[in-house]
C-alpha cells in the first residue's frame, strides 16, 4: 500500500542538496540578506540597530517565502520535473511538505546568518527572550511559506511568478512597518496597516526584541500568524498543480483570499484591543 | 490481457486526439506505436499512465483504472516521459536513490547503474552527462522499481546512432526479462528491429496492427528483384508473366513484382529456355517503412503537434 508521506525524507534531502549546491540559491539565501542588513545598518537605521532588527528579519522572511518558494515551485513545474514525480506513487502532500520544509530550513539559515552578522557588526540588543524571538521567526516563516507556495500554484509560468510575487512583496514590506518604523505614522494609517499580514510578524518581533514582552502579551499577533499558517496550509492542499495544464481551482483561490481578508480585517479591527499599535519602548 | 482499451476517445476542445480506440495488449514482448506527430501516440500512453483523463471510453491497466488508481498502478508501471526534466544539481546516484524512495520496493541502485552502463558516471551530476547517457538515466529511473510494464515515449529521438544502439540493447534486455514494453517511436527501422508487435496510428486511429513481418506481407507495395546472368537476356517472357521490367542497373536486370515467389519461378524457366545461368540474384521485399509511407502518405509531416502536446489549454 502506498503511504501518503513515503519519500518525504529523501525528497526533502534532495531539495536541500539542490539549494546548498546552487549558486543562485546561495546568493538569494545568504548574500541578499547581507545586502539588506548593511543597507539598513549603515544607512536607514544608522545608530539604532535595535530598532532595525524586527523589520529587517521580517523582510528576509517575506522575500525568502515569496521569491524563493514560488520561483522554485513554478520552475520545477514548468520544466516538467513535477510531472516526472507524478508518474511515481509519490503524493502531492509529500511534494508540498518537502518544499515547505526546504523553505523553512533555508529561511532559518538566512535569518540566523543575518542575525549573527548583524550582532557582530552593529551590536543590537534583544530585550526579551531569545527563545521566543526564534520561535516567532519560525512561526512567521511557517505562516509566509504557504503564501509563497500559493503564488507558486497560481502563477502559470516564470513570467507571471515574479509579477505576482512583487505585487504581494511590496505591500508586505512597505505597508507593514518592516521597511520603516510604523510608529512615525498617524494612528489611523497604523490601523489600516493591520490589514497587511506581515505587520503582525513585525509587531510580534518588536514586542519581544525591543519591548521585551512575553508570549501572553503578544498573544494577539501570534494568533493571527497561527491562523495565517493554518489557512495557507489548507490552501496549498487544494491548489497544488503537477502541471500547468491542470486547471486551477478558482473557487478555492477565491474562498481562501476571502477568508484571509476576513481574518486580517477582523485583526485590524481588534488590533487596538491587543495594544498592537504602540510605540516601541513606550 | 495486461492492457485493455475500449472505445477510448480524447478531445482537446475541437481537436480529436483519439477517436474510439479499441486495443488489447498481452503480457510480454515489445509493442511499438508508430505514427507521425499528432497521431495520438503520446496522448494514448499518457492516458495509460494516468497523466490525462479520457473524454470517454475505458482503460484498464493490470486490472486498474489509471485515472482513479494512479498511485497503486504506478508501483507496477515504469514510465519514461517524452517531455521531461530531471531535478538539477543531483548526481546520477542521488537521482536514482531519490526515485527509489518513492516506491514500496526498489532494486539496488548499483544493479540499475550497471544495466544502463552508468556505473563510472554514478557520482557525476546528471546535467554533465551526454545526451545518450542522460536518456539511459531516464530509462534507468523508469526501471528502478522493477515494473511489470515499461512505457517509453520516444526514448531515442535526437540520439546519435551509437547512443540509440545502446538504448536498443536495454530494450532487448527488458524483453528477455519478460516485461511488457510499450515503445512509441518515429523511427520505423527501430520498430522493425525491436518490436514483436507494431501498431500504426494516424489522426487518432489505429490503421495497422500486427507483427512487423505480417504488416510487410500485407503491403501492396511491390518487391524488387535483381538478376545478373552470364549472357544476353531477352526479358520479354517476364512481361508476359505480368512482371514489370525496370531496365538494367550495371550488370543487373531489375524487375518489380507483387508476387516474388511466382516471379522467381518464371525467371528460372526463362533462363533455362534461353540457355543462361544465374550469376547473382537479389530480392528486396517491401520494408515496414514502405508500409508506413503507404498508410501515412498524405498526412502532412508535423501535422498538429499541438495534439500530442496536449495543448489547447
Amino acid at each position: 500500500m502506498s503511504t501518503p508521506l513515503r519519500g518525504l525524507g529523501p525528497l526533502t534531502r534532495a531539495y536541500l542538496l539542490q539549494s546548498f549546491r546552487s549558486r543562485t540559491a546561495i546568493f538569494w539565501n545568504l548574500v541578499f540578506p547581507m545586502v539588506w542588513l548593511f543597507l539598513f545598518g549603515f544607512i536607514f537605521y544608522r545608530g539604532q540597530p535595535t530598532l532595525m532588527m524586527p523589520g529587517l528579519l521580517t523582510i528576509t522572511l517575506i522575500s525568502g517565502s515569496f521569491f524563493g518558494v514560488s520561483y522554485l515551485m513554478v520552475s520545477e513545474r514548468e520544466a516538467g520535473i513535477l510531472r516526472r514525480y507524478r508518474v511515481t506513487p509519490v503524493s502531492a502532500t509529500t511534494v508540498v511538505l518537502a518544499n515547505a520544509i526546504r523553505a523553512l530550513v533555508t529561511l532559518t539559515i538566512s535569518v540566523t546568518a543575518q542575525a549573527t552578522v548583524g550582532w557582530l557588526v552593529f551590536r543590537y540588543e534583544v530585550n526579551g527572550s531569545l527563545l521566543l524571538t526564534a520561535a516567532i521567526m519560525l512561526l512567521g516563516g511557517a505562516a509566509f511559506v504557504p503564501l509563497g507556495m500559493f503564488v507558486g500554484s497560481v502563477a502559470e509560468d516564470m513570467r507571471s511568478a515574479p509579477a505576482i510575487s512583487n505585487l504581494l512583496f511590496f505591500p508586505l514590506v512597505f505597508g507593514s512597518g518592516a521597511a520603516f518604523p510604523a510608529f512615525l505614522l498617524p494612528g489611523w494609517i497604523q490601523s489600516v496597516m493591520r490589514i497587511i499580514p506581515s505587520s503582525y510578524l513585525v509587531e510580534a518581533l518588536q514586542g519581544v526584541m525591543i519591548r521585551g514582552q512575553g508570549v501572553m502579551e503578544l498573544i494577539g499577533p501570534i494568533t493571527v500568524l497561527l491562523l495565517t499558517l493554518v489557512i495557507g496550509a489548507w490552501l496549498n492542499s487544494r491548489l497544488f498543480r503537477w502541471e500547468t495544464t491542470q486547471p486551477l481551482d478558482k473557487r478555492a483561490v477565491l474562498t481562501t483570499v476571502a477568508v484571509l481578508l476576513a481574518l486580517f480585517l477582523a485583526a485590524a479591527f481588534l488590533a487596538p484591543a491587543f495594544e498592537m499599535v504602540t510605540r516601541p519602548g513606550s | 490481457m495486461i492492457i485493455q482499451v475500449r472505445g477510448l476517445r480524447k478531445q482537446y476542445g475541437d481537436n480529436v486526439a483519439l477517436q474510439a480506440l479499441d486495443l488489447e495488449i498481452e503480457a510480454g514482448g515489445v509493442v511499438g506505436i508508430l505514427g507521425p506527430n499528432g497521431a495520438g501516440k503520446t496522448t494514448f500512453v499518457e492516458i495509460v499512465e494516468g497523466l490525462r483523463d479520457a473524454t470517454s471510453g475505458s482503460v484498464s491497466v493490470l486490472g486498474m483504472d489509471p485515472a482513479s488508481q494512479g498511485p497503486e498502478l504506478r508501483e507496477r508501471l515504469g514510465v519514461q516521459l517524452q517531455k521531461t526534466a530531471l531535478p538539477t544539481e543531483l548526481t546520477v546516484r542521488e537521482m536514482l536513490d531519490l526515485f527509489a524512495a518513492f516506491y514500496t520496493s526498489a532494486l539496488p541502485t548499483d544493479s540499475i547503474l550497471q544495466k544502463i552502463n552508468l556505473l563510472s558516471q554514478a557520482d557525476q551530476k546528471a546535467d554533465t552527462l551526454s545526451g545518450g547517457q542522460q536518456q539511459r538515466l531516464v530509462v534507468g529511473i523508469a526501471l528502478i522499481h522493477d515494473p511489470e510494464i515499461v512505457i517509453l515515449d520516444e526514448p531515442t529521438t535526437g540520439l546519435d546512432p551509437k547512443a540509440r544502439r545502446d538504448l536498443h540493447g536495454v530494450i532487448r534486455e527488458l524483453r528477455e526479462q519478460g516485461r511488457t514494453t510499450i515503445l512509441t517511436t518515429h523511427y520505423i527501422e527501430e520498430a522493425e528491429l525491436l518490436c514483436d508487435r507494431v501498431i500504426m496510428m494516424r489522426s487518432g486511429e489505429i490503421v495497422a496492427d500486427g507483427t512487423p513481418f505480417d504488416l510487410v506481407g500485407q503491403s501492396s507495395e511491390s518487391s524488387t528483384i535483381w538478376i545478373h546472368v552470364d549472357g544476353d537476356m531477352d526479358p520479354a517472357p517476364m512481361i508476359a508473366a505480368g512482371v514489370e521490367p525496370l531496365g538494367q542497373q550495371g550488370d543487373h536486370h531489375k524487375f518489380a513484382t507483387t508476387d516474388p515467389t511466382a516471379t522467381i519461378l518464371a525467371l528460372g524457366d526463362m533462363l533455362r529456355s534461353q540457355g543462361l545461368s544465374l550469376v547473382d540474384l537479389r530480392l528486396k521485399r517491401p520494408t515496414l517503412e514502405d508500409v508506413y509511407l503507404e498508410l501515412m502518405g498524405d498526412v502532412p509531416a508535423d501535422d498538429d503537434q499541438a495534439i500530442d502536446d496536449g495543448a489547447g489549454s
